[in-house]
C-alpha cells in the first residue's frame, strides 16, 4: 500500500495516529519511522498506549508524505506477544546496504519489554524478522549511533537509560551495559543519540519538576557512551499536558529538523498522539537553540495543496477549534471574529500556478466577505471572495448558514514564486478550514498570424476555428429552438454579421470537441444565453466528392459550407458526435469556408465537427489554415 | 362532511387506478433503486424524503432520509443499506460545486427502533469551476469482484467514476476519478452477463409535459469504460442508445434503476417528469426491463385486453377442454371459383354459438391449436382492489364475453370455474420477462399459505397446462399474448 497522506502542516500524518517519530534520511529521501497509536480494541486498557503495527513514511520536501503501509506488525514478530500492543518507540538506520529496523516489543514470556530486530534491503521494507530479540537488553525506546570510525552503539530506556556497543552483525550487544552517567534527576526515558562536529549528543524527554510532563532535552560527552554533560531544554513541556513527548533530531539538505509528538488529534487522551516538525538550530558553541511549537510546522507548500489555513504562522483577532469534537482527525479551522481580523500561513509557491483559482472551505452564519492576499493583511488582493450563506433570489433559495462550504474565486492577481498568504475578514465573523488553488484545464491555444496550417485530428475532428464573442440572447430553455424559430434567428443574425463588431479569436481546440461555454467565459463573458460565429478554412489539395459534415452541438445550430446551408440541428438537443450530417458535399480543390452559428441557453455551450466519407471513415486529407 | 368528500375521492381514484402506473401517491423526481426491507420497497428522491410501499404497486410517502439534495440511490451491502446522494451543486443555487456523500442506516424503516442514518460522509465534489457538477450518484456492486462503483455528474461536464469501500462508504484510498461520460446526468451503473452498463438521462428536465427526458445505455467489458452505445460511438462522445422515452400518456423518463425480482424476471424503475393521467406531476415508473442481444429495452406496462394466451413451449393456446365447433361454410371448390364473383366476409364463430353446449360447473383447461374460437379468447382486467406486486396489479383472466375464470387448484393444476368471485387463486400476477415473453402466475394457491411466489402456469406437455415452479431456462413457463 502506498498513499500520500500528509501535508506540510503540523501535524504532518492526518489520517492516522503517530507518535515517537524518528526520522532518518536514507538515499536523499527523509523516512519517518514512527509509532503508530490507535484506539484500543474490547478488551484492552481503554486509557493506555495501545499499538500494534508500524508504518513507514517517506518525503522528499517534508510536505508531501507518502505512507508505505505496515513494515512490522504484532502477529509476525516470533518471540512477541501477538496481541501485546505494546510496540512502542522504534529506530531504523543503515548499515552496508542492509536497513535494521529496531522495536521494542512484550515478550512472549516473561514481564516487560525486549527489543527485536527486522532486516532489509530496503527503507520501505519488506522486513525480515529476527527470531529472537537482541540478548541482554530489558527495555523500550531504541536507539542506535554510527560512529564515524565504523563502530556502532545502541542506546535504550525501561529504568535508567543505558548504552552498550553492537557488534558489526547489528544484532547482538559487544561488551558491557553501560549506564548513562551524568544526566539530570527526573524521569527520563527515549533516548536519541548522533554525532555533531565531533561530539556526541543525547538527546531525551525528561520531566523537569515534580507531577510535570516531558520535556525535550539534551547532554553532551565526547565519549559515545558517556559520561555526559547536561546542556538543558530543547522542547518546553506540552502546553496542554499531553504527558509524553518523543523525539529524533536529522539534518535534511542542510537544515536541521526537530521530530516530535502532540496530541492535537485527540485532544482529550494523550495516548493517541500525532507527529510534529520544527526547524532545529545550533549555536556556533554547539548548544542548541530552543525550539517552540508552531501550528505552521516546516517546508514550503505548492499553492496547489490544500493549505490548513488553522495552522497559521501568525494571527490576529482569530479562534480556533475542531470542525468535529467527535472525530478530531478531521482537524481544525480558524474563525476570522470581525473585519479585520487575519491568518498569516507562511511559504505558498505559487511557481505551480499558470492559469489559476482559488477553492476555499468556509462556514459563516451571516453573509460576509474574505479576502487572501500577499504578504500582509494590508498586501495586494489575491483573490476576494464573497460568502452569501443566505440568498433572497432564485427559484431555490437556500440558508446556508452553518455549513461548510468549497467556494471558488477568481484571482486578481498571481504571486510570483514563494510567499506568505494572509486570509483577511472584510465583514462579519467567518471560519475557514482550508484553502488551495487549483490551475484552469487548457480548453485553447491561441493562434498567432504567422502559425502554420494544422489537420483535423486523427478522428478527423477540426479543431482551429475562428470564433467571435458571444452574442447575448434571451433564450432560457432549448425548448425554444423549433425549425421555424431558428430559421428566423439564423438568418437575422446572419444579415447582421458583417455589422457585427465583436472580436474574433483564432484558437486550437485542446479537445476533439470546442468547449464553447469556456470560450464564452474566457473572452466574452456570456456563458448562457449565447450565440456563437465560428468559422474555419479548409484547404484541399484536390476536391474531395461524397463527404458529409458530421456535427454535434450544444444547443442548436446550423451549417454553412461556401455560403450553402448544409446541416441544421434543431430542437433541444446535446453535444453528440455525429448527430446530425449534411447531405454528399463537395470540399472543392483550394479553399472552403465552413460557417456554423451555434445558439445555447442553459448548458455548457460546445460542438464537435467533422467530415466523413461514403464508409463513414473521418476525411483528415485536407489542412486548416489562417485567414 | 369532510370525511365523505375523502371517502368519494378515494373511490374515484381506485376507479381511476385501473389505467395509472402506479396507485397512491407515487410522486418522487430521481427516485433510488428500489431497495427492499424486511417485506416492504423503498426508494428515495430529489430534495429528501421518498416512498414506501407494502405490496411494490401501491406507493406512499413516508421515506425518511436526511441531507436533501438531488437523486440519491440506495443499495443493501451485507445487512446495512447505504445511502449516497449529492448536496448542493447541480446548479440549484447557482453553484455547481457539488459533494457526493455517503451514509449508512440498518433499517430504511422509519419506524423501527433501528433506524438511524449515519453520519454522511463525503466521497468526491467539484468546486463549480472545473467541467464536473459532484450530484446525481449512484452505486454498482460489481458481483465479480466485490468492489463498490460509483458514478455521478451532470450535462455541466463529465460523468465520473470513482471507487468507494463497501466495508465503510468512503471513498479507496489513492483511487482517481475517472471520467466516462458526457451530455447526461441522473446516470446508474449496473453489470449483467459479462457487461457494464452506464444508463444516463439525456434531455431536458422540470419543464413538466415539454420535459425531453430520455434514459440511453452505454456498455463496457470494463467497469471503468469506455462505454460504447450500439453504433460503438463512445458515451464520453455523447454516445448512447435509447431505453425509454415518452409514451403511454407519460413524457420524460429519467434516473434509471433496475430490480431484479427473479431468474428473468427484471424491472428499471425510473421517474416520468410528467404522467398526463395525473396533472402532469413527476411520479414513479416501474416497468418490464428486457434484454435484447445484451442491450437493456423498457419493457410496456401490462394493462390486459382480450388476447390468445400462446405458449412459449410449443406455440399452442390455452383453452377450456371442450368440443371443438365446427363452422357452417358454403366450400368453393379451388378449381371452380369464379374470380369475378364478389367475395364475402366471414364471421367469427360467435360465443353463442357455442356457449350452451359447454359444462356449466369447472371446465378443464388444454392447449391447442389456435383457431381464435370462443374458448380460446381470454380477457384479462386488472383487479385494482387486490393489490398489487412490483410494477403490477393482479388480474383476472376469463373467457371472453364470460365469467368464465381461470383458477388454481389446490392439487397444482389449473381449471375454469363458472364465475370470477375474486379469490386469491383466480387472481393472477403476470410479468414480463427479460426475453419478452411472459409468466403468469396465481397470487395464492388453495391450502398454501401466504403469496404463491413459487408456482406458474406452466406447459407440462404440449397439450397439458399445469402449475409448476416457474424456470426461466424452460419455456414451458413461458407465454405470449397475441391479440389476433
Amino acid at each position: 500500500m502506498t498513499a500520500t497522506v500528509g501535508q506540510a502542516q503540523n501535524p504532518v500524518i492526518r489520517d492516522l495516529f503517530t507518535a515517537d517519530p524518528t526520522a532518518r534520511v536514507f538515499n536523499g529521501k527523509v523516512y519517518l519511522y514512527p509509532s503508530h497509536d490507535i484506539m484500543p480494541p474490547e478488551g484492552q486498557r481503554q486509557d493506555w498506549f495501545c499499538m500494534e503495527d508500524y508504518h513507514v513514511f517517506s518525503s522528499v520536501n517534508l510536505t508531501d508524505w507518502t505512507d508505505h503501509g505496515v513494515i512490522v506488525s504484532q502477529e509476525k514478530v516470533p518471540w512477541g506477544k501477538p496481541d501485546g500492543y505494546s510496540m512502542w518507540a522504534p529506530d531504523c538506520v543503515e548499515k552496508d546496504g542492509k536497513y535494521y529496523f529496531y522495536f521494542p516489543n512484550g515478550p512472549k514470556s516473561g514481564r516487560g519489554f525486549a527489543i527485536g530486530v527486522a532486516v532489509a534491503n530496503s527503507p520501505e521494507g519488506p522486513f525480515t524478522l529476527e527470531p529472537e530479540p537482541i540478548k541482554g537488553v530489558m527495555g523500550i525506546d531504541p536507539c542506535v549511533l554510527l560512529d564515524d570510525d565504523g563502530q556502532q552503539y545502541i542506546y535504550w530506556a525501561g529504568g535508567p537509560m543505558r548504552g552498550a556497543r553492537l557488534k558489526g552483525n547489528m544484532k547482538e550487544l559487544d561488551g558491557p551495559v553501560t549506564m548513562m552517567e551524568g544526566l539530570p534527576d527526573g524521569f527520563k526515558e527515549g533516548p536519541f543519540a548522533f554525532k555533531r562536529n565531533g561530539l556526541y549528543y543525547l538527546t531525551f524527554p525528561w520531566v523537569r519538576q515534580e507531577k510535570g510532563t516531558e520535556t525535550l532535552a539534551y547532554a553532551t560527552s565526547n565519549s559515545p557512551l558517556g559520561p555526559w554533560d547536561f546542556k538543558g531544554i530543547i522542547m518546553a513541556e506540552h502546553a496542554n499536558r499531553c504527558w509524553t513527548n518523543h523525539h529524533s533530531l536529522v539534518e535534511y539538505k542542510g537544515q536541521w529538523y526537530l521530530f516530535y509528538h502532540t496530541n492535537f488529534f485527540s485532544p482529550k487522551d494523550d495516548k493517541r498522539r500525532s507527529v510534529c516538525i520544527e526547524k532545529l538550530f545550533f549555536n556556533a558553541d554547539g548548544t542548541i537553540q530552543e525550539v517552540k511549537q508552531t501550528m505552521r510546522g516546516v517546508g514550503i507548500n505548492q499553492a496547489t495543496e490544500r493549505i490548513e489555513i488553522d495552522r497559521y504562522s501568525s494571527a490576529n483577532d482569530v479562534q480556533t477549534a475542531y470542525i468535529d469534537t467527535t472525530n478530531t482527525l478531521r482537524g481544525a479551522c480558524v474563525t476570522l471574529l470581525q473585519k479585520g481580523s487575519w491568518v498569516k500561513y507562511d511559504g505558498v509557491d505559487f511557481s505551480c500556478i499558470t492559469d489559476g483559482y482559488l477553492v476555499i472551505n468556509v462556514m459563516a452564519s451571516e453573509n460576509t466577505q474574505l479576502c487572501v492576499r500577499e504578504n500582509s493583511a494590508k498586501g495586494k488582493v489575491i483573490a476576494k471572495i464573497p460568502v452569501t450563506v443566505k440568498s433572497e433570489q432564485g427559484a431555490f433559495r437556500r440558508d446556508m448558514s452553518g455549513q461548510w462550504l468549497t467556494l471558488t474565486a477568481p484571482l486578481d492577481f498571481t504571486p510570483k514564486g514563494i510567499t506568505d498568504l494572509v486570509v483577511t475578514c472584510e465583514g462579519e465573523t467567518v471560519s475557514v478550514d482550508w484553502v488551495r488553488f487549483k490551475n484552469r484545464p487548457k480548453y485553447f491555444t491561441e493562434v498567432g498570424k504567422s502559425a502554420s496550417s494544422v489537420q483535423p485530428d486523427n478522428q478527423g475532428f477540426i479543431r482551429r476555428w475562428r470564433l467571435m464573442e458571444p452574442i447575448a440572447v434571451d433564450v432560457r430553455s432549448n425548448i425554444i429552438f423549433t425549425n421555424s424559430w431558428l430559421r428566423e434567428k439564423f438568418s437575422e443574425e446572419l444579415a447582421r454579421l458583417p455589422k457585427q463588431k465583436g472580436k474574433w479569436y483564432t484558437l486550437d481546440s485542446e479537445n476533439y470537441n470546442v468547449k464553447l461555454f469556456r470560450f464564452a467565459e474566457k473572452y466574452g463573458k456570456q456563458t448562457y444565453g449565447s450565440f456563437f460565429w465560428c468559422e474555419t478554412i479548409i484547404e484541399c489539395p484536390e476536391d474531395i466528392e461524397n463527404v458529409r459534415l458530421a456535427c454535434g452541438s450544444n444547443g442548436a445550430s446550423m451549417w454553412w459550407l461556401n455560403g450553402e446551408e448544409v446541416l441544421l440541428l434543431e430542437g433541444d438537443r446535446r453535444m453528440v458526435e455525429d448527430d446530425g450530417m449534411s447531405q454528399r458535399l463537395t470540399l472543392k480543390k483550394g479553399r472552403n469556408v465552413l460557417r456554423a452559428a451555434v445558439i445555447n441557453g442553459p448548458g455548457l455551450s460546445d460542438m464537435c465537427v467533422r467530415f466523413l466519407d461514403e464508409k463513414g471513415l473521418p476525411v483528415t486529407s485536407f489542412t486548416l489554415v489562417n485567414k | 362532511m369532510k370525511h365523505i368528500v375523502y371517502c368519494l375521492l378515494s373511490v374515484v381514484c381506485c376507479q381511476l387506478s385501473i389505467c395509472k402506473a402506479q396507485v397512491g401517491a407515487p410522486y418522487i423526481h430521481d427516485p433510488s433503486t428500489i431497495a427492499e426491507c424486511e417485506g416492504k420497497y423503498y426508494t428515495f428522491g430529489t430534495g429528501g424524503g421518498g416512498l414506501i410501499s407494502e405490496d411494490g404497486w401501491s406507493w406512499h410517502s413516508g421515506a425518511e432520509r436526511p441531507g436533501g439534495g438531488a437523486a440519491p440511490d440506495v443499495m443493501k451491502i451485507s445487512e446495512r443499506y447505504l445511502c449516497v446522494y449529492g448536496a448542493t451543486g447541480g446548479g440549484l443555487g447557482g453553484g455547481h460545486n457539488g459533494r457526493i456523500l455517503t451514509m449508512w442506516n440498518k433499517t430504511l424503516d422509519p419506524k423501527s427502533p433501528d433506524f438511524k442514518w449515519s453520519k454522511a460522509i463525503e466521497v468526491a465534489s467539484s468546486d463549480g469551476m472545473e467541467d464536473q457538477d459532484a450530484i446525481d450518484p449512484s452505486l454498482l456492486l460489481d458481483p465479480t469482484t466485490g468492489r463498490l462503483w460509483c458514478s455521478y455528474g451532470t450535462y455541466f461536464g463529465t460523468i465520473r467514476l470513482i471507487e468507494l469501500d463497501p466495508k465503510t462508504g468512503e471513498r479507496v484510498k489513492g483511487n482517481v476519478e475517472k471520467d466516462i461520460a458526457i451530455d447526461c446526468e441522473a446516470t446508474d451503473l449496473l453489470y449483467r452477463n459479462g457487461w457494464y452498463y452506464l444508463l444516463g438521462t439525456h434531455g431536458t428536465c422540470c419543464d413538466g409535459v415539454n420535459s425531453t427526458y430520455n434514459i440511453v445505455v452505454g456498455r463496457a467489458k470494463n467497469v471503468e469504460g469506455p462505454y460504447f452505445d450500439n453504433v460503438g460511438r463512445d458515451m464520453f462522445h455523447g454516445g448512447g442508445k435509447m431505453v425509454i422515452a415518452a409514451g403511454d400518456r407519460k413524457a420524460g423518463p429519467g434516473h434509471f434503476g433496475r430490480t431484479i425480482i427473479d431468474e428473468g424476471v427484471e424491472v428499471m424503475s425510473c421517474h416520468f417528469e410528467a404522467d398526463f393521467d395525473l396533472s402532469g406531476r413527476s411520479t414513479l415508473g416501474i416497468l418490464p426491463l428486457l434484454w435484447k442481444n445484451d442491450w437493456p429495452v423498457a419493457g410496456e406496462r401490462f394493462k390486459g385486453g382480450t388476447f390468445e394466451i400462446e405458449s412459449e413451449r410449443r406455440g399452442y393456446s390455452l383453452e377450456l377442454a371442450v368440443d371443438f365447433v365446427r363452422m357452417e361454410q358454403e366450400r368453393q371448390r379451388f378449381w371452380q371459383i369464379d374470380p369475378n364473383e364478389p367475395v364475402k366476409v366471414l364471421p367469427n364463430q360467435k360465443l353463442e354459438d357455442v356457449v350452451e353446449n359447454w359444462p356449466k360447473g369447472e371446465i378443464p383447461v388444454r392447449c391447442s391449436d389456435y383457431m381464435f374460437r370462443p374458448w380460446q379468447r381470454w380477457t384479462i382486467t386488472p383487479v385494482p382492489e387486490a393489490g398489487g406486486y412490483l410494477g403490477g396489479p393482479y388480474f383476472r383472466i376469463v373467457i371472453e364475453g364470460t365469467e368464465r375464470a381461470l383458477t388454481a387448484t389446490a392439487n397444482l393444476e389449473v381449471t375454469t370455474t363458472p364465475s370470477f368471485t375474486g379469490t386469491p387463486e383466480q387472481l393472477w400476477r403476470i410479468e414480463q420477462l427479460t426475453d419478452g415473453t411472459y409468466r403468469i402466475m396465481p397470487k395464492a394457491i388453495p391450502g398454501q399459505e401466504g403469496l404463491n411466489t413459487r408456482f406458474v402456469l406452466y406447459s407440462i406437455a404440449d397439450s397439458t397446462p399445469t402449475l409448476a415452479p416457474y424456470d426461466f431456462n424452460i419455456d414451458n413457463s413461458k407465454w405470449n399474448f397475441r391479440s389476433h
